[in-house]
């Protein structure tokens, strides 16, 4: 780990003042950003506390949608009533990443922020595009079981490793982002980017910029979501693949869906083929698996990873059939 | 007199101090001037070094640099062959092998300064796979890449398959495995001409690494030291590479003339050290029409890596225990270990026992079917009784009775109205499927062969004018009980009470060489040493006259003081002689392997998801016979432990290897289960004791790896009729193991 300055901020406007001298990160629940300064893949000059900022409550708004603060930890995101009774999928994704411990720290606006576990971006000994541009890519022909298959560029394939953020895409959330020159909101689909040419611009936010909040609209899909996360070991594990569904049902016909993807691609994934092939279908499990199919159109697989495309298929098929049991 | 001590959950003896952070591991210390070592390696499998560059911008004077030509004494880790060196000069051998060394104050210098050097190495054709070795398309180590080779020929095993109704073949592959103990390896070395060499650490064996020294640096042997720090865990991973760790850190404190330590990080310390050898099986098995085993043709083969280190003693192993706790006329064991071109394979729980085990106890269920017999009605007719003579011509003489722990273990899973409710439901379709296996096994402990014998383990007890009880020995606590359970033997053995009963650290100095800790060793040999010597002492106080045979803590206290005056010190030294009648022949082969083994049989239940090929164990019962528990708790944790690492190398501990390097050498792609991942692991004892073992004791510690991996993979093929044979059991190849049989 190197030598770091740390000060602690209490508002947005002192925090993003901040953040504009450079070389500053934010610092909220530190679960990953900690953990990558210990292996010397970050290194911010400056960390800027900013757990203190009043941006902590989850709140309905007259429009029927409802505001989450960039600071609600996981954990208390995951068990609130309103988010377990309308955004369920929302709730059984968080409950199913990390640990306990880890969610009781991890934050809604750290989440979205948090990076990749490519062994290869993690170990500054490997040659990584994410870390230092240009430098090359470990990946590519090393051992990419845990990678991606979909949006992936050659210069990087590492998977985006967030389990809330691929219910948020199910969700239709959108991130409101905070400047010097104003707030802005984005759509979560496009909040994170493609690796492309430049894969270590992960996200929309500027240096400077902090996530203030995420608004969930009121949907359709309350009765019928589910998540379903398939992983090496039952705990503690990041996604191989995952699958966030929502259902609007009428009878058997699907009036709409919504179909994401975790572990499987670069960034928190839409799969809207899926959805296209699902909207006026009858609901059953031959039409679940051609909209797997669908899902999967385009998947680029590597030396260890090619069974993923069955897996997120699988898991596609399994999250559709238990969203439409609710 | 005290209660007695054995047979109840005494506290660990360091537990307090280990959960309120006062033991010290060698990270804790950090004596002045001290420096930081690192290892430079070989990038590269097999190659002719060329040269070594270091980077310009670094100020290399700030360092300590050692090679091989700075090695005073002999640069081969003395083991059994002594064909390893500490440090490559000329060529390597696999990649991660140490060539250069370095040690700076700032250790995050050093660790730059790891990467400023670079090896220029001209390559060499390597051997990756078990088949390439033995085809010999390259030599990589002595005449034909074989480091050691077994025969065990019991009667006429070609008559008995030419004659045979039923013929059983197979073929059975095992993973590597990495120990994955919670504290990576470390030492703490000050050496100098004046004062020889002393080194502090993590390790199993103080006496391998007290031999591998004096030969490096070509001093004598009391000239050398070797402390152990608290170690958090083994497994056997720190039985012989800390020999190469302390022996670095040794030669970096030489030339500098300052201390030095050596931590490996963790990924350094599962890429470069040594893991569970892989292996392949094959069996040939005859079995007559009433289920009677008839004839085993085995052949066991172990891939060693690029030195022999202890392959030798782990085929042993794993030969011996090839043919399991049957009764069978003609068997053939042929066991071989061979060289590729991967960081050597070494010691790991179990020592070459699981893998073979893991092969047969998988086969006998496919005779068992053959024969149209259920996998249990099957053993129970080839069970191994008292009186009946194992492979290599060992008689069991002890009480053996396999059938009682079958039914014991059968009753206690409910394994019978289990495995015909699951048939039921399975049938009926759905997203999972259940099953229920079994396996039966036993696990000699201590040394094989003449080991014991060679080793002639030594320990001392000795006592203080106030009454303090010393136990003196070489054998390591390292998490597994030792420092408790030597008391509670020292204890009962004296009549007194286990907090009076203090385990010395292991000190060169100090402690005689009571051998190594691994081989299921430390409680049945050293154990035995320790009640013969404390009851050596007790006999000598009551001989004196100073001590009654009915006597309380303050008439021993007393009996010491008086002892003590009259005589002076109060010490008792008791060395290993072999249990009459047990003789074994190096050269043949044959004879007595083991004093003793510990017997066993586990049954697992498990559900496979036809979705994701993913198999989770829902239930593990394990029944053994250990002789006299000494401390249940920790007995019980033994075999929880045991399970539960024979779990992941069964199902999740997957060694991706890459031209002999380990491709996912990071706990994230390494996967071992959580407690999440574990059924409840139900642990029963049958206790007959031993009477070659302190209060009847045997050996514990190896037996639990054992029996998990071939009671999950037959409950896997119970569930979904597959046959997989490949170790671990990951989603993808239960995948490929359903698509042969068209599922």
């Amino acid at each position: 780990m190197q030598p770091f300055s740390y000060e602690k901020v209490t508002n947005e406007h002192e925090a993003i003042e901040r953040a504009r001298l450079g070389n500053a990160t934010f610092v909220a629940g530190g679960t990953t950003l900690v953990d990558l300064m210990k292996l010397n893949v970050e290194v911010p000059a400056a960390l800027v506390d900013i757990n203190a900022l009043p941006l902590n409550q989850i709140e309905d708004q007259s429009d029927g949608s409802i505001r989450i603060g960039a600071l609600v930890r996981n954990g208390d995101l995951a068990q609130d009533s309103r988010i377990q009774s309308r955004y369920r999928v929302l709730s059984q994704a968080i409950l199913a990443g990390a640990s306990a411990q880890l969610r009781n720290m991890a934050t809604t606006g750290g989440n979205l922020m948090q990076r990749t576990r490519c062994y290869y971006f993690r170990d500054p000994v490997y040659p990584c595009n994410k870390r230092q541009p240009g430098a090359g890519c470990a990946a590519m022909d090393g051992y990419n079981r845990i990678h991606a298959v979909l949006g992936v560029s050659d210069k990087c394939i590492a998977t985006h490793p967030s389990d809330m953020a691929v219910a948020l895409v199910a969700l239709d959330a959108s991130v409101h982002i905070r400047g010097a020159n104003g707030e802005r909101a984005v759509p979560i689909t496009e909040f994170h980017l493609l690796p492309g040419d430049t894969p270590h611009r992960e996200t929309v936010v500027r240096p400077g910029e902090l996530i203030t909040y995420v608004t969930l609209p009121s949907g359709p899909f309350g009765a019928h979501s589910a998540y379903v996360k398939l992983r090496d070991r039952a705990s503690y594990e990041f996604a191989l693949a995952s699958a966030a569904v929502a259902l609007q049902v009428e009878g058997t016909t699907v009036r709409s869906a919504r179909v994401a993807l975790g572990g499987v691609a670069t960034k928190p994934w839409r799969a809207l083929q899926a959805e296209q092939v699902l909207t006026g279908s009858t609901a059953n499990t031959a039409a679940f698996r051609n909209a797997a199919d669908a899902a999967l159109t385009g998947a680029v697989s590597r030396r260890y990873n090619a069974y993923k495309i069955e897996l997120a298929k699988r898991a596609i098929v399994r999250a559709l059939t238990d969203a439409l049991m609710d | 007199m005290e209660a007695p001590q054995i047979g109840r959950s005494v506290h660990r003896k360091e537990g307090r101090a280990k959960v309120t952070g006062q033991a010290l591991y060698v990270d804790d210390v950090a004596p002045a001037g001290l420096l930081h070592g690192v290892t430079v390696r070989s990038p590269t499998a097999r190659g002719i070094i060329k040269g070594i560059h270091f980077h310009p911008t670094v100020d290399w004077d700030e360092f300590t640099i050692v090679t091989a030509a700075d090695i005073p004494g002999v640069n081969r880790v003395k083991l059994i062959l002594d064909d390893q060196p500490y440090l490559a000069s000329d060529v390597v051998n696999h990649p991660e092998e140490p060539v250069l060394l370095i040690a700076h104050r700032d250790r995050a210098r050093a660790e730059d300064a790891r990467r400023r050097v670079t090896i220029d190495i001209e390559p060499l054709p390597a051997v990756f796979t078990i088949d390439d070795a033995l085809a010999r398309r390259e030599i990589i180590w002595g005449e034909d890449n074989t480091f050691k080779r077994y025969r065990v020929n019991k009667g006429d095993v070609d008559a008995a398959l030419a004659a045979a109704e039923i013929v059983v073949e197979g073929e059975y592959e095992t993973g590597a495995q990495e120990q994955l103990y919670i504290e990576p390896n470390g030492m703490l070395a000050i050496a100098d001409r004046a004062h020889g060499v002393t080194v502090w650490g993590s390790m199993q064996c103080p006496y391998y690494i007290h031999t591998a020294l004096a030969a490096l640096f070509g001093i004598p042997a009391q000239r050398i030291r070797v402390v152990q720090m608290e170690t958090g865990g083994g497994f056997g991973g720190k039985e012989e590479y800390p020999s190469i760790i302390a022996g670095h850190t040794a030669l970096l404190a030489w030339k500098s003339g300052r201390p030095v330590k050596m931590i490996y990080g963790r990924v350094e310390d599962m890429a470069s050290t040594t893991k569970r050898h892989p292996s392949r099986t094959r069996h040939r098995t005859a079995v007559d029409r009433d289920g009677r085993l008839r004839a085993m043709d085995i052949d066991f083969i172990i891939d060693g890596g690029a030195y022999c280190t202890l392959s030798p003693v782990v085929l042993s192993r794993g030969t011996i225990h090839a043919a399991g706790p049957y009764s069978c006329p003609n068997v053939r064991v042929t066991g071989r270990a061979v060289a590729t071109s991967a960081p050597p394979h070494g010691a790991f729980r179990g020592f070459g026992a699981p893998q073979s085990i893991f092969a047969l106890e998988r086969h006998m269920d496919r005779v068992a079917a053959a024969a149209g017999l259920s996998p249990e009605e099957f053993r129970r007719r080839n069970f191994i009784s008292s009186g009946e003579t194992l492979a290599v011509g060992q008689t069991i003489r002890e009480p053996v009775n396999m059938p009682a722990l079958l039914d014991r273990a059968l009753a206690l899973s409910h394994y019978r109205e289990k495995r015909e409710r699951f048939a039921r439901e399975n049938a009926r379709g759905g997203k999972s499927r259940k099953g229920i296996g079994l396996a039966s096994f036993m696990h000699g402990a201590g040394f094989t062969g003449s080991g014991e014998v060679h080793l002639r383990s030594l320990i001392t007890v000795e006592v203080s004018r106030e009454g303090a009880v010393r136990v003196l020995a070489a054998s390591t606590e390292i998490g597994q009980g030792t420092n408790t359970i030597f008391s509670q033997i020292a204890a009962d053995a004296l009549g007194i009470d286990c907090d009076d009963i203090e385990v010395a650290r292991p000190d060169t100095l100090d402690v005689p060489n009571s051998g190594p800790t691994v081989a299921s060793r430390t409680c049945m040999v050293v154990g035995k040493l320790v009640e013969t010597a404390a009851r050596g002492i007790r006999h000598t106080l009551v001989d004196s006259g100073y001590l009654s045979v009915l006597y309380d803590r303050e008439h021993f206290r007393a009996a010491c003081e008086r002892y003590v005056d009259a005589f002076g010190a109060l010490r008792a030294t008791s060395q290993y002689q072999p249990p009459s009648g047990v003789t074994w022949d190096d050269e043949q082969y044959v004879g007595d392997a083991y004093g003793t083994y510990a017997w066993a049989v586990y049954v697992a239940e498990v559900t496979v998801d036809l979705t994701t090929w993913e198999t989770r164990v829902d239930d593990f019962v394990a029944v053994q016979e250990v002789g006299k528990v000494i401390n249940p708790t920790l007995a019980t944790g033994q075999i929880e432990g045991g399970v539960a690492q024979g779990i992941g190398w069964a199902l999740y501990e997957d060694v991706v290897w890459r031209e002999g390097r380990m491709a996912n050498a990071q706990m994230t792609n390494y996967i071992m289960p959580t407690s999440m991942d574990l059924p409840s692991i139900r642990v029963y004892f049958e206790e007959v004791p031993y009477p070659n073992g302190p209060a009847g004791a045997k050996g514990i510690g190896e037996l639990p790896m054992d029996g998990a991996a071939p009671a999950i993979f037959n409950a896997v093929a119970d569930a979904t009729g597959a046959h997989p044979t490949h170790l671990p059991l990951t989603p993808e190849r239960l995948m490929s193991a359903m698509e042969t049989i068209g599922a």
